[in-house]
């Protein structure tokens, strides 16, 4: 199940990764972290095929999706 | 650097074939100091059509695919200034001529260029303004050479007098620019621009050229390289030499960050580029002098009307009995306040011939208000002083 | 921690402290355009092996601008407003070999900058413009620019703007540019592979990039990329439907001398072997 990083000293909570995921693997969290930004979390890792569209649409250079087999 | 970088690499300075060999010549001040340029080794001209100095960039159109450099005509003013600072992060030396509209519009690449220490040279042929003013004689920009650019820093500005001068100071620009990692100006004037003279070039190994410290030659690594920092005069890396350097026109730390601000980071960042200039004002600035023992009067002066000046404070001595000394600001910025102190005694007056209703008056006045009982101007506007009006002023006060 | 991909192509940090995160506002449209852009470097260095210290990137002011300021890895300048090109040509007049991508907005080249970025077309110098189309003067406010359509209300147009719109793409390619292309910052592969392009490019090539400013335009960052995509057709499916619709794609790619290439023959005709002194 690939595994889902986000860099909260650069996430600014836009939310588009989660937009774009294809399989909705991710969402947004519930909390709002102390920069006032919601950011993405995991929501169904098994459905992410590591297609590295959230990692190309952000803005921020914060996320990062890790390929782990099995 | 990689091998395509360098070889298409500009900076170097070739002993070409075609730069002038040691000898005499006759040319024109504007093309003398293309002449200099190309010698100091600049390889790069981006130039607009301006009268006075239209004769300066066309004799750069032919002289520099000749030895190997890049000449443009670019769209405006702005651009031909903007265009050097690229050239010079870029490593090359680089030259812009113009007049004083173009002069006008330059100045917001002048400030950048002090702020983010790039050295680059721009000829100014003074003419009359304000506005299209004339198209003649004119001496109206010194005071807009120091403080025509926004925000604090200093700058260098040379006043030739001769054509000699238009090929040795543009030497000497390029000089101080790489040596001070600053943008000079040589304040010319359209006489000097246009007066074809004697020019006596010397043998190329007596000419001395100076290029800017390098962090490598230093042995700077680069991650260890602070494009600001090192020494008030900081090492400069240019693009493609594998340093990442990142020149930015904001104030900021050493390490080129700017998103660190306090004022302090911003008093040091710009009391540095002050002291950087005027606190070696004395290694930088020259004045020539003549008469000036035991003299009773003075005439200070600069550019071409140093040479009416001076056949006028002759003739003062001889013609007239007038004890007369004359002294030359050879720089006009930095200014040299604690030199022209230290050889002017006390005198009864002091004058001070420009083309112009009086400017350089003021930073003399402040040097030496004490030492003089009156400072006189003798302006001409559009016109250069003959030495026999110089004269008949000198005359008019002290006789 | 897995890091993103394209920080090694950025100072996260200088010997002077942090310089991350970036300074643009959330889900701002520039961000996305320097990911894609460092995709595009990335691949003409690995594919061309060219070296990285061969590019070079320049901005003048603005949101755009501050892409530059001191995030990247590269060599790189901040400079003036509108002038950026003036400073790309000094450059190459310096050294024809650096690859130059000039990060730019709608105001600092359409406004500003346009006698500039006319000129740098018509000499067709070696450059890549990735200009990002945001509609408005973001850093400062807000205020109308040249590419802001017709009745919009801003900070300097609160009745509702009445001057036409440039099409900065029509303007470029009657410029004289080689290569020409309009996308959205909700096109990255298209993005990437025009960039690219570009790069490859031996002249001055185009690419405006429609971007979104959501504090401006009081939006969010999401809503505004399905926008971007909605109102834009592709220049092959025009013919379908496209009333109203902006046109994306690569409007020309053409080979065509370049400034350099060009001025090189000028040099070449003098024999420069080296002189004795």
């Amino acid at each position: 199940m690939n595994k889902l990083w986000i860099d909260e000293r650069y996430c600014k909570g836009c939310l588009i990764c989660v937009d774009v995921c294809p399989t909705k693997a991710i969402k947004a969290s519930k909390e709002i972290n102390d920069w006032g930004y919601i950011l993405p979390t995991e929501h169904d890792m098994n459905s992410c095929k590591a297609c590295g569209l959230c990692e190309l649409m952000c803005p921020d250079f914060a996320i990062a999706i890790e390929e782990v087999n099995g | 650097m990689s091998k395509e970088m360098k070889a298409h690499n500009t900076n170097k300075r070739l002993h070409n074939v075609h730069l002038l060999k040691a000898g005499e010549y006759y040319l024109q001040g504007s093309q003398a100091c293309i002449e200099g340029a190309i010698m100091a080794g600049c390889r790069v001209y981006g130039g607009y059509p301006i009268t006075p100095a239209s004769e300066i960039m066309e004799y750069a159109s032919r002289r520099l695919p000749q030895v190997g450099g890049r000449f443009i005509q670019m769209e405006d003013e702005i651009a031909s200034a903007s265009l050097l600072i690229g050239a010079s992060w870029g490593g090359a030396k680089a030259l812009t001529a113009t007049s004083s509209p173009g002069f006008s519009l330059m100045q917001e690449a002048i400030s950048i260029a002090i702020m983010s220490e790039t050295p680059m040279v721009i000829i100014d042929v003074q003419r009359p303004g304000p506005g299209q003013g004339y198209i003649t004689a004119s001496q109206e920009d010194v005071m807009q050479a120091r403080w025509g650019h926004h925000g604090e820093g200093s700058i260098i500005a040379l006043a030739p007098s001769s054509v000699q001068e238009m090929f040795d100071m543009t030497i000497e620009a390029f000089n101080l620019s790489e040596q001070w990692r600053t943008p000079v100006l040589v304040m010319a004037e359209e006489p000097v621009a246009h007066m074809r003279e004697r020019l006596l070039i010397p043998p190329w190994n007596e000419i001395e050229i100076i290029e800017r410290k390098k962090p490598q030659d230093l042995g700077i690594m680069p991650e260890d390289y602070l494009p600001w920092g090192h020494d008030i005069v900081a090492p400069m890396a240019n693009w493609g030499e594998g340093y990442s350097v990142n020149f930015v026109g904001l104030v900021h730390l050493e390490d080129g960050n700017i998103t660190k601000y306090s004022p302090q980071m911003h008093y040091d960042c710009i009391e540095r580029l002050l002291r950087k200039i005027e606190g070696n004002v004395n290694e930088i600035a020259r004045i020539e002098t003549e008469f000036l023992e035991g003299c009773k009067n003075l005439v200070i002066c600069y550019g071409c009307v140093a040479r009416t000046a001076l056949e006028a404070v002759i003739e003062a001595r001889q013609e007239g009995g007038l004890d007369v000394g004359y002294v030359r600001l050879t720089t006009l910025w930095p200014f040299p306040h604690e030199k022209l102190r230290d050889i002017v005694g006390n005198v009864n007056t002091i004058f001070v011939p420009e083309m112009n209703l009086g400017m350089m008056k003021h930073p003399i006045t402040e040097a030496l208000r004490d030492r003089s009982e009156k400072i006189v101007s003798i302006p001409s506007l559009g016109v250069l002083h003959s030495p026999e009006y110089i004269l008949s002023k000198i005359y008019e006060e002290i006789r | 921690m897995k890091k993103h991909p394209m920080l090694k192509y950025l100072k996260e940090e200088g010997p002077l402290g942090q310089r991350m995160p970036l300074i643009m506002c959330p889900g701002c449209g520039a961000g996305q355009v320097l990911n894609y852009t460092l995709h595009a470097v990335e691949r003409v260095m690995n594919e061309d092996k060219i070296g990285k210290e061969n590019f070079l990137f320049i901005s003048g002011v603005g949101c755009s601008a501050r892409l530059t300021s001191h995030y990247l890895n590269f060599d790189s300048a901040w400079t003036i407003h509108g002038r950026t090109l003036a400073i790309a040509t000094g450059s190459l007049l310096a050294n024809p070999a650096f690859k130059i991508i000039v990060f730019t907005g709608d105001g600092d080249t359409g406004s500003i900058g346009g006698n500039h970025f006319i000129h740098a077309c018509r000499r067709n110098i070696d450059v890549t413009i990735v200009c990002i189309n945001n509609g408005v003067y973001g850093m400062t406010g807000g205020q109308v620019a040249p590419t802001t359509p017709v009745g919009a209300i801003t900070t300097t147009t609160p009745y509702g703007n009445i001057e036409e719109a440039f099409d900065l793409c029509k303007l470029a390619e009657t410029a004289g540019a080689s290569f020409v292309a309009r996308w959205t910052t909700a096109h990255p592969h298209q993005v990437i592979k025009s960039i690219t392009k570009g790069l490859r490019k031996k002249g001055t090539a185009f690419i405006e990039i429609l971007s979104q400013c959501p504090v401006h335009s009081k939006s969010s960052p999401v809503a505004m990329l399905r926008e971007l995509k909605e109102n834009t057709i592709q220049i092959s499916k025009k013919k379908e439907s496209g009333e109203g619709k902006t046109l994306i794609g690569e409007f020309c790619d053409l080979d065509k001398p370049e400034w350099n290439e060009s001025y090189q023959k000028l040099i070449d005709q003098f024999d420069h072997e080296e002189g004795k002194s």
